[in-house]
């Protein structure tokens, strides 16, 4: 057997050979890589080449090394879901770099980290003054997370003192101007109603590319001709506006009677309407 | 405009949000928010039932104005 050939049928088997052998560890290694992980890709990839191109002179020898370089991070792996002990070597512990606002110098020493190290992890996050961290910790992958200062986190609906609405999916009942029957069952809705939303806005459904209801029964529509406006659905603003509207109403109706039941009677439904708007607003609003 | 015909409007108006808030409570599939929604446009029925009583009374006191 001439030499290529046999480096041709030593790679393709081997190719094959690893790529299984690379499913046996598993998933996680490519969205979180350790140092460990790091380690063994780099193993298995040299060892892998290293047979490939005929400098180890014994096949079985090569393989040996290579199912043993793979199979035990597979096993580490399994045992570390099981136990917190090997979890911590083989993946190691996050690091606290910043608590309560401090740096911890004796931590970055450990972790091996310069100063534009931190900062520029933390630029990286978009914190650009350390000063605004509460508490900021190594992960085992390298990256850094940090906490903010309260002060200086994103303002929530919460943090702001507001009431959210709740919202649920928005299902996605037509794509590429094709009926998904399936979304449109589990918002209790057929065809038919699509068709008769359609009409309403005056589109034909094959000029749908993407369709969406969401939590209310609201459509929102993109067209393949882009030259053409959809109409966005307004009918929660408009209920709200009307609403308000009808509020306003009353309570000019029973300041303009002179009759003291029909008064108190507009003044009873104006606040009614109040509490009302006070209710609905998260939900029509926002 | 007379008063009667500026409630019938309001009565019309109510009518209207009423209609939405029922579909959007049977549209929905969050329970709590169909909840909250039926709950509401209850009490949007009972407004409407005191303005269609106080309207009757306007009517029978500017009859010239009767009728939608």
């Amino acid at each position: 057997m001439p030499e290529w050939l046999s480096i041709l049928l030593r790679s393709a088997g081997l190719f094959i050979l690893t790529l299984l052998l690379v499913r046996l560890i598993g998933k996680r290694q490519t969205s979180r890589l350790t140092f460990f992980d790091l380690v063994t890709g780099i193993a298995i990839g040299v060892i892998a080449a290293a047979i490939s191109l005929n400098l180890v002179v014994i096949l079985a020898n090569g393989l040996i090394a290579l199912v043993v370089w793979t199979g035990f991070p597979a096993l580490i792996y399994l045992l570390s879901i099981k136990y917190k002990a090997v979890r911590d070597i083989v993946q190691g512990k996050e690091t606290v770099l910043i608590n309560h606002g401090k740096v911890l110098e004796d931590k970055l020493l450990e972790a091996r980290f310069t100063p534009e190290d931190l900062l520029s992890q933390l630029r990286k996050k978009n914190v650009f003054n350390f000063a605004d961290v509460e508490f900021a910790v190594l992960e085992p992958t390298g990256e850094v997370s940090a906490l903010l200062k309260k002060d200086k986190q994103p303002l929530t609906a919460k943090t702001a003192g507001l009431n959210a609405g709740q919202e649920s999916v928005p299902q996605t009942v037509m794509l590429d101007g094709i009926i998904m029957d399936e979304p449109l069952t589990a918002m209790g809705l057929n065809r038919r109603w699509l068709h008769t939303e359609l009409e309403i806005v005056g589109v034909a459904p094959e000029n749908v590319f993407i369709a969406q209801v969401d939590s209310v029964g609201q459509l929102y529509l993109d067209l393949f001709d882009d030259a053409i406006q959809v109409p966005k659905p307004k009918a929660k603003e408009l209920a709200f506006a009307t609403l308000k509207k009808c509020q306003a109403d009353c309570e000019l109706y029973a300041l303009g009677t002179k009759q003291p039941e029909a008064k108190e009677m507009y003044g009873k439904s104006s606040g009614i309407l109040s509490e009302v708007i006070e209710e609905l607003e998260p939900l029509l609003k926002r | 405009m007379t008063i009667s015909a500026q409630v019938k409007q309001t009565l019309a108006s109510l009518k209207g949000v009423q209609a939405t808030l029922e579909t959007f409570a049977s549209a929905g599939e969050n329970p709590e928010a169909k909840e909250m929604l039926s709950r509401n446009s209850q009490k949007i029925a009972i407004i409407i039932k005191d303005l269609e009583k106080r309207l009757g009374v306007l009517e029978f006191e500017e009859p010239q104005y009767k009728g939608f």
